[in-house]
């Protein structure tokens, strides 16, 4: 085997032109689309991430909502049991001073009842003191009969 | 052995079998390329493509061992070409062997008179090998590594480049002289070596006749992966080379290896 110089000349001259050939006619292009590639997949991985992202926000937005809606209902609740339990109390308010009132009104009545019973009574004593000096004088009774009288009279009075 | 055409012109002695097979070569390499972004799609690659954007990752990912991953990109282009074209040279010389008998001198051929005689009256004229079984082809290809590492050396990195010759001490500027004239001489012989050594043993297994076709099948494919190996091997080695010479943080370099 000799070494001949042409060949290696020739070599380096036609690799260089292979070199360039396929720089400009497969590999150029070639990378090309590589790279646009690699442009999409890096704009789609924005888009997804700016989606997630949106997403996201929007997930949190409702909760926010969620949580506000929960915060007002549990205050309505609160002032409407608030309220009812006032209203409960002003009843049973009114109830017992009504009651109150009814039972004062009840003991006025059973007050001035008795002092009216107690007045007829007293009436009635007199009345009845009148008809028994007015026996005493009509029969002429000793003094124990009397006293029997009295006694009489006292229980007729008693179980009145 | 077969002899190879061999012209002479102008004084000086051209290699046909071996010009041919450049050329070969290079168009079946450029228009494997060629086909292979024949329909590029960004959306929906062929097979082709898809095969093609693999090598160029595959080259990309093997550079980037080399060198810092944000400098590979300019010699993406060379690595493939580099690992195509070798591989393509490699596996050329191993379907077939076109070999003509030649009964008269022929004196444009180097076939003289005086050959023919000592030769049984026939000369076998090989017209087909692998480019990369020649030296001369193996060394043009060093060369072209040769001469781009130190331009690239000196335009990028021309500082620290020439200081590595007297690195570690400017004694070792002998050595690193050495060295820097050993490493595309080792690019080119290992190359030619591997390639020419496997088709001496393909046409050795020949000459056994039919008992050889099983060490011949078994032959090719060892072939196919030494050319494989080899192509890759050739490249790698370019690309360390390039990654030494522009590269300065040396500390971090790739060891230089076989």
């Amino acid at each position: 085997m000799d070494f001949h110089p042409t060949s290696t000349i020739i070599t380096i001259i036609s690799f260089i032109a292979l070199y360039l050939a396929l720089n400009k006619w497969a590999f150029g292009p070639l990378f090309g689309v590589m790279e646009k590639r690699r442009q999409l997949i890096l704009e789609q991985m924005n888009t997804a991430e700016s989606s997630r992202k949106q997403a996201e926000e929007s997930l949190q937005e409702q909760k926010a909502a969620l949580d506000q809606a929960r915060k007002e209902a549990y205050g309505i609740l609160e002032q409407a049991r608030s309220t009812s339990s006032k209203q409960a109390e002003e009843i049973v308010q009114t109830a017992k001073n009504e009651a109150d009132r009814l039972k004062d009104a009840a003991l006025k009545d059973i007050e001035s009842e008795k002092n009216k019973a107690i007045a007829a009574l007293r009436t009635e004593v007199g009345g009845i003191s009148v008809k028994i000096a007015s026996k005493i004088i009509e029969k002429q009774v000793d003094e124990k009969s009397q006293e029997q009288l009295v006694d009489q009279y006292l229980k007729e009075v008693g179980s009145k | 052995m077969h002899l190879f055409p061999i012209v002479e012109w102008n004084g000086l002695k051209f290699d046909l079998s071996a010009i041919f097979a450049i050329l070969v070569s290079c168009v079946i390499t450029f228009v494997v390329a060629r086909l292979a972004v024949r329909n590029l799609s960004v959306e929906n690659p062929s097979k082709m493509q898809n095969f093609m954007e693999w090598v160029a990752e595959f080259m990309h990912s093997t550079i980037a061992s080399s060198m810092p991953v944000h400098k590979v990109r300019p010699y993406l282009a060379l690595g493939m070409t580099l690992i195509m074209f070798i591989f393509i040279s490699n596996l050329l010389g191993l379907p077939l062997l076109v070999v003509t008998d030649i009964h008269e001198p022929m004196e444009w051929l180097g076939i003289t008179a005086d050959y023919l005689n000592s030769h049984g009256g026939a000369a076998h004229m090989a017209w087909w090998k692998s480019p990369t079984a020649d030296l001369s082809v193996t060394a043009g290809l060093a060369l072209v590594v040769f001469v781009l590492v130190h331009y690239l050396g000196l335009k990028l990195n021309r500082k620290h480049y020439l200081h590595h010759y007297l690195h570690p001490y400017p004694v070792f500027l002998p050595v690193n002289i050495i060295e820097t004239f050993a490493k595309p001489l080792t690019l080119a012989l290992r190359l030619y070596a591997n390639i020419y050594a496997g088709e001496v043993l393909i046409s050795t297994i020949l000459k056994i006749g039919y008992f050889g076709i099983p060490f011949m099948i078994a032959w090719q494919g060892f072939s196919i992966f030494v050319g494989a190996i080899q192509a890759f091997l050739f490249t790698v080695l370019t690309m360390v080379y390039i990654s030494q010479a522009t590269v300065h943080d040396d500390h971090e370099q790739v060891e230089h290896k076989h």
